[in-house]
């Protein structure tokens, strides 16, 4: 009893942890958001020559927004499973209290027998609901990565793009790198995520 | 676990008071809980926070069937009175709660829903156990806002809720007061910081003493018999409460 307990308690601050990485990720989508936006100015002035740089800058703002939003449907389902494991926690107490007074009864121990049995079944479907929601949030984080990855390797030919830029070549490349070291940013916050929910 | 004690019986009617656990953890307050038992039916008093729960419900089934207790009655809001609503809605889902009707929505935060709280207005008003009949007495600002009793008048009892309470040692158990000067002594803090105002009191003890008590049983401590019960009314009606015990 006391282990599915503190099992709990551990799913509770796994979702606090996740809460805490999702602000950092949508912090930086923020920035990439913003950096694209000017990046997209900044090739509009340079003209032909930059016209991949561009297209490049619009495919990373697209990445943020999309980002964002998986952000924000993470954070739903945290929410979510914040209160899954909330009720369980509070059956379990329930539970250890009930069954504490069942085993001080010399009589009517029936009368909680029957209770005692329905909240066991109900704790277990929390728990599979619980471990349901955990998948799809590790489901998500995955979809996280891929876009991250795509983001990577895009960045990678915006560094490649700006090369082309000719008097707007450097500044292109500090445009570049700024993306490069913000997506690479987001890649670790997310794998610590995965490997917490993972472990658990 | 606690014991339970019955303090009146005449007839079909009962009153079993259920106190004084020596298990109980010094953190957590001691309290009374009272069952008054009619015809099969029965009503619980101020059932208790939740941690206190198993210790309760053990005591009652010694003395009933937990299943014939049909509804409860909470004095007030706060959590030694009725943090355990969950438990006793988890264990007979068809409970029903007594409570003043300022605390309808804030005490389902323990548990139940509009269902299970019925609200006494400020009033007070008859509630029926049975055939039998008890009234919810109003004692407002006692200390709660909204601050209910309940009245036993073939009994001749008044649960008293916090009022009369008294913050005993661990070695003073006993169930009735004996010393009635060495007792107030553990009741007199206790009144003067959680009933504060004056007139309240005084409307309180004006009302009281025009009825027919032979008990006065209170959430916390032991219980006033006889003539200690006018004994604690005049004591509680001369008392200093408020802000004015505060001034040194």
């Amino acid at each position: 009893m006391q282990l599915h307990q503190s099992q709990a308690a551990d799913d509770l601050l796994d979702m606090v942890r996740l809460n805490e990485g999702i602000k950092k990720v949508v912090i930086i989508a923020f920035h990439i958001n913003l950096m694209a936006l000017n990046a997209i100015l900044l090739a509009n002035r340079a003209g032909r020559t930059a016209l991949g740089f561009g297209v490049i800058s619009k495919e990373l703002r697209v990445l943020a927004v999309d980002l964002t939003h998986l952000m924000h449907d993470l954070k739903a389902d945290a929410y979510e499973s914040v209160n899954l494991i909330t009720v369980l926690l509070r059956q379990e107490r329930r539970k250890i209290l009930l069954e504490s007074a069942r085993q001080s009864l010399s009589q009517h121990q029936d009368a909680l027998v029957a209770v005692i049995e329905t909240q066991q079944n109900e704790q277990t479907s929390q728990r599979q609901r619980i471990s349901q929601l955990r998948v799809k949030l590790l489901e998500k984080l995955d979809d996280a990565r891929r876009i991250c990855q795509f983001g990577i390797a895009i960045s990678r030919s915006a560094k490649i793009e700006a090369a082309y830029g000719a008097g707007y070549s450097m500044q292109l490349s500090d445009v570049s790198s700024d993306f490069d070291q913000n997506i690479h940013a987001i890649l670790p916050a997310l794998d610590l995520l995965c490997q917490n929910l993972k472990d658990h | 676990m606690k014991q339970a004690q019955v303090i009146f019986q005449e007839g079909d009617l009962s009153w079993t008071m259920i106190a004084r656990d020596p298990a109980k953890h010094g953190y957590v307050i001691d309290t009374n809980e009272y069952v008054i038992t009619y015809g099969g039916e029965s009503i619980l008093t101020d059932p208790g926070g939740s941690e206190i729960f198993p210790a309760v419900f053990s005591a009652i089934c010694t003395v009933i069937d937990p299943l014939s207790i049909k509804s409860l009655f909470a004095s007030h809001q706060d959590p030694d009175i009725i943090s355990s609503l969950g438990l006793w809605l988890d264990f007979n889902p068809s409970l029903r709660c007594y409570t003043s009707r300022l605390w309808t929505s804030f005490i389902p935060h323990f548990g139940g829903d509009d269902e299970t709280l019925i609200g006494i207005p400020d009033e007070g008003m008859p509630i029926s156990l049975g055939e039998h009949r008890l009234d919810a007495i109003p004692a407002h600002f006692l200390h709660s806002s909204g601050n209910m009793q309940l009245y036993d008048g073939t009994a001749k009892i008044l649960f008293s809720g916090d009022v009369g309470a008294a913050l005993l040692p661990d070695d003073a158990n006993e169930v009735f007061v004996k010393d009635f000067d060495r007792h107030i002594d553990y009741a007199r803090g206790f009144h003067q910081r959680w009933m504060g105002s004056t007139e309240a009191k005084l409307d309180w003890c004006q009302r009281v003493s025009s009825m027919n008590i032979d008990m006065l049983c209170p959430q916390h401590g032991a219980i006033y018999q006889g003539a200690d019960v006018m004994r604690f009314i005049n004591w509680f009606a001369e008392l200093p409460v408020g802000l004015m015990t505060f001034r040194k």
